[in-house]
């Protein structure tokens, strides 16, 4: 979503010397309303009544339906600021750093490959893959080199990381299309 | 055990709803002591002012809700026993909002999710669809995907794809929100031929002039408890019961209380009413 | 109605909860250094004893916190089981299972692991118990982050709770259409929850349609230089704060790289 900053009119001589780049009032809207979605959905998978019942955590879709309906920037802000917000919610915030950057790291890379030729499946599925082993990776090194966790800590979270790649991959793609579908000025934005 | 036979005297109950009391989770006692019946083939509105448990009441007869204590019997059978999706094949419940339910790329796929979920066979299904389609005239926009629709053919789609899992009882959620007066009437056209077929309608507004126009009994909530359970004339008639509810009546009633002196009766509920009994009176000096 | 949300904020008249947020932002930085210098179980335990301490005098009762924190607590307890399992350096041995060696170092190396993460969890949580999501996001514009980024960041924490009620009601719309969320395998189960997730997804653009209509009829971005109600001033308390703090790190770090003191 490359959307032009606006450039307002009449802006006071006083700003005139610090030029106003912001990014428009859309994305603004757009981008803090995925975030909040992100965060929204990966809590509601983790309390007692969600219908996953903590097996899996539902956020890990919205990062990839962020990525593949609006692009890699939002993919890797929403999903990377999203997931750790709610992290931070859900009182696990030492993991927040670490989930930014490897939640950040999926939606970039699914946006980046999953939108190849204008996100064919074989496109979908590559860039779901391959951004969901950035985020398996970034989880193992960072737990065992930067938290120090230990070896069996790291691996035990390997297969749900895997899982979670599977299930949120499928969903999140499949969110993608019927949202484009069944809201069609979406594929406008 | 003797096979019990449905005795005469619960013939015809399709909800019974015996001291029902809910508290949500973060302590809000949202039903005191709710004790009701609904017959079949009824048309009830349940009103009451914001906050007053209406919406919680509706929830606890689809299973959404567990009562805290009381009992909720439908079909004669224990509610507390039966998972919502059972529950959905009598009582269906079309939320307030109809973009809550609607996500399927056509207005077909959208009707036919519910009778698929509670596992129809196909020719019921399809049988169900068409007969929901017809209920609230959608077949134009049938191919048409919902979401691009207007806000009174969300709504209608809504209620058909609730209407096509062939439920016996239909529960609407303030279902003339964000509708005008021609698209309100439109919705209200269709449930009375719903209601004359014989299905029970259970109404759920603040809209005084539905329930005057349409509803047949009026059960007014009120910070939990039945405030009073009676046919429109009665509710209207008494105003202190009604502003203790934060509920407005029709205007046409309040002007006929402001008239009390010039001996026009208080529980008008339609203008041609108050016209006529004005003209009886001899006109307004 | 908070959809379930916990906002782990607890208004209260407490020093930490009238510290500047900015120092707040800086205490959880250094903390999280220090806990990452310490190697020794001893400095650490020392470490997890003050953030104790800071616990306490923001008011926050014990059961609150491991409640907050009963994802960290899993983790920690996870860390401890599994750390001797993989690590078999060291002596003496306590058991040996075919390839598994458990010893008694490694053990402590999972525990001290294990505290180090109490220590890291607990300090976040004090910041999040102490400030209000408005000061945190205030704070950050003031540490440098761009002013749209920050109101980004705003948007959606207080679009957040909306959210999660928006989530629960449109999980008992379905169900009462039939729809079964735990039920089936993985196909089913997936294309349950896209009945949840669309109207979600759609409701909330729907939301973010009219938030952008707002920003702009409220001259969003007009001028860079934007300016607060409210602006965040440093008194000395918050002086006196940061240089406790910054003596607490540079103290051990000076210790630890310098005087090559085991700490
Ligand atoms: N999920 C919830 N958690 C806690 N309290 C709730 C919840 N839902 C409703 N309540 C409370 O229960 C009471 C009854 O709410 P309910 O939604 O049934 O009222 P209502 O009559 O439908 O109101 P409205 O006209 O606004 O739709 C209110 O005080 C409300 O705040
Ligand atoms: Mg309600």
């Amino acid at each position: 979503m490359a959307e032009p900053s606006i450039e307002p009119e009449g802006r006071p001589a006083l700003a005139q010397s610090k030029p106003a780049k912001f990014v428009s009032p859309k994305v603004v809207a757009v981008y803090g309303v995925l975030t909040a979605l992100t965060a929204a959905v990966t809590y509601a998978s983790y309390t007692p009544f969600s219908p996953t019942k903590g097996y899996f955590n539902l956020g890990e879709s919205m990062v990839f339906f962020s990525a593949l309906a609006f692009g890699w920037r939002a993919g890797m802000i929403c999903g990377g600021i999203g997931s750790a917000a709610a992290d931070i919610l859900l009182g696990s915030g030492i993991y927040a750093p670490i989930t930014l950057v490897a939640k950040g790291a999926e939606g970039y890379v699914a946006g980046v490959i999953g939108r190849l030729r204008g996100g064919q499946l074989w496109a979908v599925v590559a860039g779901i893959a391959v951004g969901g082993l950035c985020m398996i990776t970034t989880y193992f090194v960072g737990e065992l080199l930067v938290l120090n966790v230990g070896l069996g800590k790291a691996l035990a979270e390997v297969p749900i990381n895997v899982a979670q790649v599977v299930l949120g991959g499928t969903i999140g793609a499949l969110l993608s299309y019927y949202v484009k579908r069944s809201y069609p000025s979406l594929a406008a934005a | 055990m003797i096979p019990s036979i449905v005795s005469p005297l619960h013939e015809g109950k399709v909800i019974t709803i015996r001291n029902l009391k809910y508290v949500y989770e973060g302590g809000v006692t949202a039903l005191v002591e709710v004790s009701l019946d609904f017959k079949r083939g009824e048309y009830a509105a349940i009103v009451g002012g914001n906050g007053s448990g209406k919406t919680t009441l509706a929830k606890t007869l689809n299973g959404l809700l567990r009562p805290t204590s009381g009992q909720v019997l439908i079909e004669e059978r224990d509610a507390s026993q039966m998972t919502v999706a059972e529950l959905a094949k009598t009582v269906g419940y079309a939320f307030q909002n109809p973009d809550h339910q609607l996500f399927c790329s056509s207005v077909e796929e959208e009707i036919r999710f519910g009778p698929q979920n509670l596992g129809y066979p196909e020719d019921e299904v399809r049988k169900n669809v068409d007969r929901a389609v017809e209920a609230m005239a959608l077949g134009k926009l049938r191919a048409v995907a919902p979401l691009s629709l207007r806000l009174g053919e969300r709504r209608r789609v809504s209620i058909a794809s609730v209407i096509a899992m062939n439920p016996e009882v239909l529960i609407l959620d303030e279902p003339s929100t964000g509708l005008d007066n021609e698209e309100t009437e439109e919705l209200m056209a269709k449930l009375k031929v719903l209601n004359d077929e014989g299905k029970t309608i259970i109404l759920i507004t603040h809209d005084m002039r539905l329930v005057a126009d349409h509803a047949k009994r009026v059960i007014v909530l009120s910070q939990g408890r039945v405030l009073l359970d009676s046919d429109p004339r009665g509710a209207f008639s008494d105003l202190d019961l009604l502003r203790q509810s934060n509920l407005q009546p029709p205007a046409v009633t309040q002007l006929a209380h402001r008239l009390v002196e010039r001996g026009i009766p208080k529980d008008i509920i339609s203008p041609q009413e108050l016209v006529f009994q004005v003209l009886r009176a001899g006109g307004i000096k | 109605m908070t959809g379930g949300f916990v906002d782990l904020f607890t208004p209260a008249d407490t020093f930490l909860h009238r510290l500047d947020p900015r120092v707040k932002i800086i205490a959880v930085l250094l903390l999280s250094v220090l806990a990452f210098i310490l190697s020794n179980l001893d400095s650490l335990l020392l470490l997890l004893g003050f953030i104790f301490l800071l616990l306490f005098l923001a008011r926050a009762t014990l059961s609150r916190t491991l409640f907050a924190l009963k994802f960290v607590v899993r983790f920690m307890v996870l860390i401890v089981v599994l750390w001797p399992l993989f690590d078999p350096s060291g002596t003496p041995v306590l058991a040996e299972l075919g390839p598994v060696k458990i010893t008694e170092p490694a053990i402590w190396r999972g525990v001290t692991s294990a505290v180090r993460v109490g220590c890291l969890a607990t300090v976040w949580y004090i910041l999040m118990f102490t400030t209000s999501q408005r000061d945190l996001v205030r704070a950050l514009v003031k540490l440098g982050l761009r002013f749209d980024y920050g109101l980004t960041l705003a948007i959606s924490l207080r679009f957040l709770p909306t959210f999660g009620v928006l989530i629960e009601s449109i999980k008992d719309a379905q169900r009462a259409r039939g729809l079964e969320l735990s039920k089936g395998g993985l196909v089913r189960r997936s294309k349950n929850y896209v009945a949840v997730l669309v109207p979600t997804i759609v409701s909330a653009l729907r939301t973010a349609d009219t938030l952008s209509l707002a920003l702009q009829s409220r001259a969003y971005g007009a001028r860079a230089d934007r300016t607060y109600l409210r602006e965040l001033s440093m008194r000395p308390a918050d002086y006196v704060a940061l240089t406790v703090l910054v003596a607490l790190l540079v103290l051990p770090a000076v210790a630890k790289f310098l005087l090559h003191v085991q700490i």
